[in-house]
């Protein structure tokens, strides 16, 4: 695993921290596996060993822990100060609970299996976790949960807003995840030959094929950008007042060149899902914001503010 | 001179083996030859030292001695503090978190750092299903402020809070604290995203949290109620396009529905409390929405849009 350069000091007592405990409650254990449980070179593993192996005070000296490695095999001894690791932090003790919470919101998991035992135990030293994790699904996801556990194949009809249309393909599902509020199906397309995401929302409809595929681990999606990783995508330059940048903080940006004070203009460059998505966020972003590229889309905002606009023209109180 | 790396793990180690609290002369003496001889350069490693092993978690404890000490700061470590209670989890539950972590794909390192104290391996199991669930630098210490009961200080569009938070939840991908505002002296719900800058957490057990409290039915019915009114909240009357109609009537809710035509269109009528919050939602909607009244939100809304027309 390739690092920028060397790690510094309170990277590795960190880690030192958690394998002292770890490797005295084992006695032994195979160098190989130690490297791969913490994510570490043995390289890393064996230099990090040895300084502590160094560390010690009076009248203890160089006993501070007693380690040795032999033919690819670490062997602790007696174990003196770090024999347990350190409590957990605010951020390790808020990250398990909001992961276990969601995990237990996800389809298939059960109320009073083995998470919800370890939660019930880490709250013992957490306290009440006051996170409260909300994971609402259409009835579609655990069609398509049960899909993917199969590996049938289906046939779905999906509504791609960037060009108002929709077409029937065949997919066979290989995961299923949520994002901001909405649920994805990350699923081999039969009909481009690849593997792609499906927003299950603009899925109009649903069938089984009976025909069965291999099975096939896929990696998921990346978090935040996954969405973006689709060359298919259109970017688009905005220019927009630096008051208003947070409005397109949330999505995913490929860069955010903050204003000068001069025009207090930020230039932000970003992947656009469809038209009719830019149009809404002109709308938001008001009559300062302004495309910058492409062209084409130069005077999408007034075109659509005109549109929206002609229908107050029709539409008052009075109808 | 020694390594840093060893002149933290021996300072640590010396903290937690003390029975008496220990000065910086007493640490340096007992460290011997890690410390730099001058004075100005060794309390400058010390505090440098010092805020490192603060900021992995370590609870160094200081007082101010007295007698022939007089006027000395002494430092320690009370191992009962630093350790890790034993959870005793079973193999079948560190699994099962180990799963979750990974399940929730959040970008920080934090849940895996976790795991390490818990005896969970950095292997990263195949997923099929998954969530990822936002992270943002608010969250851990307003989770401690509810979980401990004490208020926490932020600061939310450019305003100051101090809120008793009785919880967090992550809803439609945000997540939001719920609480009552000191200042306000009413239950109020903020988007953690929101915050700005960092979250100070007060004195514990400063507040209780009502008995029957639950999350998700105190948070409001509609996310144009967020945040902080401007004004009075105005009852705005909006038409809706027949197309729209189901998505926005589950929105809003059936009872907001004021009036149904035969094409599908409906009116519905909606709080409006905050004026950009609300011509953002409208204009979300492009030309399916239109304002019908009152007369100053209306022409708000085309005033607004006729700039952007005009902007071309």
């Amino acid at each position: 695993m390739a690092r920028p350069g060397p790690r510094p000091a309170h990277v590795r007592l960190r880690r030192l921290l958690v394998m002292l405990p770890w490797l005295m409650q084992r006695g032994e254990v195979p160098l190989a596996e130690m490297a791969a449980h913490f994510a570490l070179t043995e390289g890393e593993v064996v230099a990090d060993l040895e300084l502590a192996a160094m560390c010690g005070l009076p009248p203890f000296m160089d006993e501070l822990i007693d380690v040795f490695i032999d033919e690819g095999t670490v062997f602790a001894g007696v174990p003196r100060v770090f024999t347990r690791p350190l409590r957990l932090t605010a951020p390790e003790g808020f990250a398990l609970l909001a992961a276990g919470r969601a995990a237990m919101a996800l389809p298939g998991a059960e109320p009073h299996g083995p998470l919800g035992r370890a939660l019930d135990k880490l709250a013992m030293t957490l306290g009440d976790d006051g996170v409260v994790v909300e994971l609402e699904r259409p009835a579609l996801v655990d069609d398509v949960v049960a899909a993917v556990a199969s590996c049938e194949r289906l046939s779905i009809i999906y509504w791609t807003p960037a060009r108002d249309e929709s077409t029937e393909r065949q997919v066979t599902p290989r995961a299923v995840f949520t994002d901001g509020g909405h649920w994805y199906l990350q699923a081999d397309d039969h009909r481009c030959g690849d593997e792609r995401c499906f927003r299950l929302d603009r899925v109009l409809g649903i069938s089984r094929t009976g025909i069965t595929d291999a099975r096939r681990e896929v990696t998921l999606a990346n978090p935040q950008r996954w969405f973006t990783d689709d060359p298919e995508l259109d970017r688009v330059t905005l220019r927009i007042p630096n008051e208003l940048v947070w409005m397109v903080e949330r999505y995913p940006l490929d860069s955010l060149t903050p204003g000068t004070d001069a025009d207090a203009m930020s230039t932000v460059v970003m992947p656009i899902t469809s038209e009719q998505w830019l149009r809404r966020l002109l709308l938001r972003l008001g009559q300062r914001a302004v495309v910058d590229a492409p062209t084409k889309w130069s005077a999408l905002g007034a075109d659509t503010a005109s549109a929206v606009l002609a229908r107050y023209d029709v539409v008052n109180s009075a109808n | 001179m020694a390594e840093p790396l060893e002149r933290l793990t021996n300072l640590l180690a010396l903290l937690l083996e003390t029975k008496m609290p220990l000065t910086l002369e007493q640490i340096a003496n007992e460290l011997h030859g890690q410390y730099p001889l001058n004075e100005t350069a060794r309390r400058g490693s010390f505090e440098r030292d010092k805020s490192v092993l603060r900021d992995l978690g370590v609870p160094i404890e200081q007082q101010v001695l007295a007698g022939d000490q007089a006027g000395r700061t002494a430092y320690r470590i009370d191992r009962r503090r630093y350790e890790l209670a034993d959870l005793d989890l079973s193999a079948d539950e560190r699994q099962a978190l180990q799963l979750a972590v990974a399940a929730a794909r959040s970008d920080d390192a934090w849940g895996q750092e976790g795991l390490w104290k818990l005896g969970v391996g950095s292997e990263r199991p195949a997923l099929t299903v998954a969530a990822m669930v936002p992270s943002f630098e608010a969250l851990p210490p307003l989770r401690e402020a509810a979980s401990s009961r004490s208020p926490a200080v932020f600061v939310y569009r450019e305003v100051e809070r101090t809120l008793d938070p009785y919880g967090l939840l992550l809803r439609d991908g945000y997540w939001y604290v719920i609480g009552h505002d000191h200042a306000r002296r009413e239950v109020r719900t903020y988007r953690v995203d929101r915050i700005h800058g960092e979250v100070r957490v007060g004195a514990p057990a400063s507040f209780e949290r009502p008995a029957d409290f639950d999350i998700r039915l105190v948070f409001p019915a509609d996310p144009k109620l967020l945040g902080e009114p401007e004004r009075e909240v105005t009852r705005a009357i909006v038409r809706i396009a027949g197309s729209r109609a189901a998505l926005v009537a589950a929105e809003v809710g059936d009872q907001a529905v004021v009036r149904r035509f035969d094409d599908g269109t409906i009116d519905v009528e909606v709080p409006c409390v905050n004026r950009d919050a609300f011509r953002s939602w409208v204009l979300g909607l492009t030309d399916n929405a239109v304002v019908l009244g009152p007369e100053d939100l209306r022409s708000d809304v085309i005033q607004w849009l006729t700039a952007i027309a005009g902007a071309r």
